[in-house]
């Protein structure tokens, strides 16, 4: 049996996980094709205009993976990553919403709701549908949950020594890059880590000799201890991580400029945007938003990055000659 | 301590909770262009509408000397719940020393809870708290009431006459001082509205239209076009499906008598959205089944602009559309919206509407 993983949303974070469950319960695992532009036209065309541009790329990639004849398309729905704490009302209904756009698609769809009290999402609890719709064993389920979880946890021990997505999906020997400056990049993983829809993002900071750091890359207790300075969190697991990443870059010295990368109409980013914004001026930290949608242009992400960082290096520049006593 | 709150729906039972407690009161004016435009210019530009809308509203009522925002948060995932925090946010950058009181539910964190309802109270005895409380609840039951009424009457007038009563009496309403009033002042509101001229329509040419969606655009009507007043207008009778009261008995009442008929709206949107994501998706999808088994001839989808939940019941209703064949009109409401868009687009769905039932009359 094939079963079809689309390259979208949440295939950066957890397709490791996925992988390992699905081979070791015996299926065939396929993924949709990179983002390209034929996929975001489809999603572009099929999906609701008004919704934001990940959720037009998935609606592609499911489309993609009908071509490829699968038997089913894994479409799970992210309910909540921890107590009290969702995710955004999209992923919530992401199921619901891909049954709505097309008919007869209902059978397709492997689907089963992920509530969970860490990203950690390996609780047997949440996969029981799959002993009745995929004929397996509550043994070999567990087993493989298991192996699962082990793989998830060793591809993040590496995410979070620094090493980017990217690298570990895709190359076996994975790199980590340096440069003179740093940005701190703050941004949902399908934002930073599609090339497509984000204009390579992370090659254009490598090309200007750039290190960036990203949220997945920061452990988890420390975003948490900067979470502590609000009364109420908000609302949505992934951004809560993006705030607290963002105090933690905007106090720590050697990060020198951050970056906000938000897609077009992105409803929590728009709660969290005031927030960056006031305090990094407060904390005197560079910051820039970077919007990104289906008509985003090349040369406008390089030519933003550009002026960003040049102005940048010349803050850092002065501040190190000034410390020598030239100026 | 001069309190202002949002502004939705009829501001006069906040107005009538508050200055019955004893409290200054400032409340805010109708949002207008004006509100409009304040809002947009402080708030993140991809914010919902309803944050801008109130974050508008806050900002007018300061100039005229508030200094306490009282406010409701929530759980999430849908924005709204956030709005509190983030408003207190951009106030306090532009310089504002406002207070906000926001209310949570009580068992996210107690002890504030009970702070703020001891600042509401005030030297109020707790009798006195929960007959305020009863008269406004009367108020917010007896205000819905004559207002289906009015909604229902108004497609059918001869000469403009109810939207000018509808405002007197609301101006009644505000005077009330006790439940009494609110007996008193329904029993005449009821006769005003039965003594106004009635232009009778045969009944197989009555159109009846539901307006579900996001509950601040679906209740606002100087934020959405006046959509009820328009509709009227084109001679069709209208229903929402939020009311003030129906909020709080679901929301606010313990009981299990006052939630049944929102469970009953929860149950029918199953089918589509399966579990509560968050805002009112559900009821809306719910609601356009509800509507629809009610015999209403059509439905209006209001949301603002990028709303999370109503979205996820946006990519749905294509579906309940092809599958029962039935007329469904999404509007998207935002600072951009323009009237004459919204109009042609109403004209064109009644026409629909019209054309549609006219062939069923004549395959009959």
């Amino acid at each position: 049996m094939k079963i079809g993983i689309p390259k979208a949303l949440m295939y950066y974070f957890y397709y490791p996980f996925w992988k390992t469950l699905f081979e070791s319960l015996g299926f065939e695992v396929v993924t949709s094709d990179d983002t390209s532009k034929s996929i975001l036209d489809i999603g572009v065309k099929e999906a609701v205009a008004e919704i934001c541009v990940p959720m037009k790329v998935y609606t592609g990639h499911v489309l993609n993976l009908l071509d490829k004849s699968v038997d089913y398309i894994y479409i799970p729905r992210f309910v909540s990553l921890r107590k009290g704490i969702f995710m955004c009302p999209k992923f919530m209904g992401l199921p619901d919403m891909i049954k709505g756009l097309f008919d007869g698609i209902e059978n397709k769809i492997l689907t089963h709701n992920i509530v969970s009290k860490s990203t950690d999402i390996s609780e047997f609890h949440n996969y029981t549908v799959f002993i009745d719709k995929l004929g397996v064993s509550r043994k070999d389920l567990k087993n493989a949950l298991k192996k699962a979880r082990d793989k998830w946890l060793e591809f993040r021990a590496l995410n979070k020594q620094g090493y980017d997505i990217n690298e570990l999906l895709t190359s076996d020997k994975p790199k980590k890059y340096d440069g003179d400056i740093t940005i701190g990049l703050i941004g949902y993983v399908y934002n930073v880590y599609d090339r497509f829809v984000n204009m390579d993002l992370l090659n254009v900071f490598r090309k200007l000799n750039i290190k960036v750091v990203t949220f997945d890359m920061m452990e988890e207790r420390i975003i948490q201890r900067q979470l502590k300075k609000f009364k109420k969190n908000m609302f949505w697991e992934f951004t809560n991580m993006l705030l607290g990443t963002a105090y933690e870059f905007m106090e720590r010295d050697d990060i020198d400029g951050i970056i906000h990368i938000t897609a077009f109409g992105c409803g929590p980013d728009s709660i969290l945007e005031p927030f960056l914004t006031i305090d990094s001026e407060k904390h005197k930290k560079p910051f820039m938003t970077l919007r990104i949608d289906e008509q985003t242009g090349e040369s406008h992400v390089i030519t933003r990055v550009e002026a960003f960082t040049d102005l940048i290096r010349i803050k850092k520049y002065k501040a190190e000659k000034s410390v020598e006593g030239v100026i | 301590m001069k309190i202002t709150f949002p502004y939705m729906g009829s501001p006069y039972m906040y107005e009538k909770l508050f200055s019955l407690l004893g409290h200054e009161v400032i409340t805010p004016p109708r949002p207008s262009q004006r509100t409009i435009n304040y809002g947009v210019k402080y708030s993140p530009e991809f914010a919902c509408f309803p944050l801008k809308v109130i974050l508008g509203t806050y900002l007018e009522a300061l100039e005229l000397g508030a200094d306490t925002i009282v406010t409701s948060g929530g759980n999430g995932p849908c924005r709204a719940g956030y709005y509190g925090e983030a408003q207190k946010k951009i106030l306090q950058n532009m310089g504002y020393d406002v207070e906000f009181i926001i209310f949570d539910e009580p068992k996210r964190d107690w002890k504030t809870f009970l702070e703020n309802v001891k600042k509401i109270k005030g030297n109020n005895s707790w009798r006195q708290v929960i007959k305020t409380v009863k008269i406004v609840y009367d108020m917010a039951k007896s205000m819905d009431k004559v207002e289906k009424i009015v909604e229902t009457k108004r497609a059918y007038e001869c000469n403009k006459e109810f939207t000018k009563v509808w405002h007197e009496i609301t101006e009644e309403y505000r005077k009330i001082e006790s439940s009494e009033d609110v007996k008193r002042v329904e029993k005449k509101a009821i006769e005003r509205l039965n003594s106004i001229k009635i232009c009778e329509v045969p009944e197989e040419e009555k159109i009846k239209i539901g307006i579900v969606g996001e509950i601040y655009v679906v209740m606002e009507p100087s934020i959405n076009g006046n959509i009820e007043e328009v509709l009227n207008a084109y001679g069709a009778e209208v229903e929402r499906s939020h009311y003030i009261s129906e909020w709080i008995d679901f929301n606010l009442i313990p009981l299990p008598f006052y939630k049944e008929k929102e469970h009953q709206i929860l149950k029918k949107g199953e089918k589509y959205i399966e579990i509560i994501i968050g805002g009112h998706a559900k009821q809306s999808v719910g609601a356009i089944i509800d509507f629809m088994e009610r015999g209403f001839d059509g439905v209006i989808h209001l949301k603002p602009f990028g709303c999370l939940p109503e979205l996820v019941s946006q990519s749905v209703i294509d579906k309940i559309m092809r599958e029962y064949d039935y007329p469904i009109l999404s509007l998207s409401v935002d600072e951009q919206m323009a009237i004459a868009n919204v109009l042609t687009r109403i004209e064109a769905f009644l026409d629909v509407i019209k054309l549609k039932k006219h062939r069923k009359r004549i395959a009959r």
